[in-house]
């Protein structure tokens, strides 16, 4: 069904793929990356070419075919400093896309080198290419690198050694972003990255990899993600007649105007609060697109309350009651009556302040 | 070979009028409660613009080797507001709501000029608004948006029109006259919006 926008309806969509499943990985190149975030001298970085079978080539190939999948956050290049359409990192990676060898890999390696702090340590940076039917997909991709301690042990003895060798310390935490797109002009403006390394400290992806590496944001502004999780939550409350849906709505508002500035999606928030699935499915069906449901973006609590500041509950006897939502349940306290006929009393105390007519409800 | 005008009729009427109609709905539905706009519309390039810029030449080079793709503004909205601050205050609103790849504010070349002035941005085309039954190439990724005051808008719309006559380029007097309805453009731009906040700055007590 197609899903209606606040602005009028969108088409159907149909079974289009973002990224063709025939893409094969073309070639592959990787670079040792060691911190290098405010070195006057900094390291000097060994890169090569990664042969196109083997073990490694399997672990890389089964990335960059997931990559759509696995890289969550929607993500734009930033426009420079003085709002032109330049972006430094963007200029890096299409140079490797049409050059695609080591010297211009090398320069993307600088640029992470560049951001690449000691909390955030050693790492192996891999750029695979793919091309297929006029489309090109790059996926870049950091994996924690260290060096480290053999210890041999057998039944008589404990041998260690130091290796003075760099291994991968696992090959499915990991930061990637990718790009694709047939017009350099008109795409590669928009990708999607993931960190793997980290569940929760959202501010870490957006810092160093997002932010500092890529020079990019998320796509959807949190604004704008925070008004369209608002709307979503405020018309299931004004649409739906299930009594206890909107109870449950009413209850979240309080959890979700409490929720600090941080990186997140609307299906995580009802997971989280654990909404009860018909109030998930109700706001759900009030997204624009059932994708943006959970697209994340960096919550902005006072957005959030400019698109529910009011609240009314109106009562059977033609009683109508309004209140700032955030303080609703402290102007007008309410007990039940009658638990079998739904019967409450709401009570409030106050100074006039004011009367009105009014045409139409609040 | 399907030509450039019949391919840019083409999207035009299946991707770019539908999409401005949504853009233009969004952006009302963002700026409703903003006090002091005039008006927000959006609409698809027309089909002759569209096709003159395709053919634009830099350094007797064209200009672009792939108009589909290069020309950014083949759905333009405009914003047009009451006085000169109010650019500043509805760019801000626009930054928090849009993700851009351009941002510039635009001024005459020298002190001494008078001209268009206004704020244009290149926004990505929101997500919500993409109809995702294309493919990615049949549409477009950016839109334009202009933010100026009525009186920006009232000079540009008219010099526009006097420079797409088919009578020729405009001769040298014609073009200082111009100038001169820049000029009080700008005078009644900055009068009004002195007067504006001076009473906004009475009624403030």
């Amino acid at each position: 069904m197609a899903k209606k926008t606040p602005e009028g309806t969108l088409p159907t969509p149909s079974q289009n793929s973002p990224a063709p499943s025939a893409m094969q990985i073309g070639s592959i190149h990787s670079f040792l990356i060691h911190p290098g975030k405010s070195a006057v001298n900094p390291h000097e970085i060994s890169g090569t070419a990664v042969p196109m079978s083997g073990v490694l080539f399997d672990m890389l190939k089964h990335i960059f075919d997931k990559a759509e999948e696995e890289c969550q956050h929607n993500i734009a290049f930033a426009a420079d400093d003085n709002g032109k359409q330049q972006n430094d990192c963007r200029d890096l990676l299409l140079d490797y896309i049409k050059n695609c060898d080591l010297t211009h890999g090398r320069e993307v390696a600088k640029r992470l080198q560049g951001v690449t702090t000691h909390r955030s340590s050693l790492g192996l940076m891999f750029l695979m290419k793919g091309q297929h039917k006029g489309e090109t997909k790059l996926v870049v991709s950091r994996f924690p690198a260290d060096s480290g301690i053999l210890a041999e042990e057998n039944e008589k003895s404990l041998s260690v050694e130091f290796l003075e060798r760099i291994f991968m310390k696992s090959a499915t935490s990991y930061k990637a972003a990718v790009y694709s797109g047939k017009s350099y002009a008109r795409d590669f403006w928009k990708g999607k990255a993931v960190d793997k390394q980290i569940n929760s400290a959202e501010s870490y992806i957006s810092d160093y990899w997002i932010r500092d590496f890529l020079h990019s944001d998320f796509l959807t502004p949190g604004e704008a993600g925070t008004r369209r999780l608002a709307i979503a939550v405020r018309d299931a409350m004004n649409r739906c007649d299930d009594p206890q849906v909107k109870e449950d709505i009413a209850a979240l508002h309080h959890l979700i105007v409490g929720m600090p500035k941080k990186v997140v999606n609307a299906k995580a928030i009802l997971d989280q609060f654990h909404v009860s699935e018909k109030t998930k499915e109700e706001i759900e069906d009030h997204f624009p697109k059932a994708k943006s449901f959970e697209e994340n973006f960096q919550f902005v609590p006072d957005e959030f309350l400019k698109h529910v500041f009011l609240r009314t509950v109106e009562l059977d006897n033609g009683g109508l009651l309004t209140a700032a939502t955030e303080s609703f349940d402290e102007v007008f306290r309410s007990e039940t009556v009658d638990q079998d006929e739904d019967v409450v009393r709401f009570t409030t105390e106050g100074k006039i302040v004011d009367q009105r007519f009014r045409k139409v409800k609040p | 070979m399907t030509s450039l005008r019949d391919a840019f009729v083409l999207r035009r009427a299946r991707v770019l009028v539908p999409l401005a109609e949504r853009i233009e709905a969004h952006l009302k539905s963002l700026f409703a409660g903003l006090a002091r706009i005039d008006r927000i519309s959006a609409r698809a390039k027309d089909v002759d613009r569209f096709l003159a810029k395709a053919q634009k030449h830099d350094n007797d080079k064209p200009k672009y080797d792939d108009p589909l793709n290069q020309i950014q503004d083949q759905v333009g909205a405009r914003i047009v507001t009451f006085y000169a601050s109010d650019v500043e205050r509805v760019r801000l609103e626009i930054e928090n709501y849009f993700r851009y790849i351009e941002s510039k504010k635009i001024v005459p070349e020298s002190e001494s000029e008078f001209g268009y002035e206004g704020r244009h941005f290149i926004l990505f085309v929101p997500d919500d608004l993409i109809d995702d039954t294309l493919e990615r190439d049949e549409s477009v990724e950016f839109f334009e948006l202009q933010i100026k005051t009525l009186f920006q808008h009232a000079w540009s719309e008219a010099e526009h029109d006097l420079g797409y006559k088919p009578s020729g380029k405009l001769t040298s007097d014609q073009k200082r006259r111009l100038a001169f309805t820049a000029a009080q453009a700008w005078g009644a731009d900055l009068i009004f919006d002195e007067m504006f906040r001076q009473l906004k700055k009475r009624a403030a007590g």
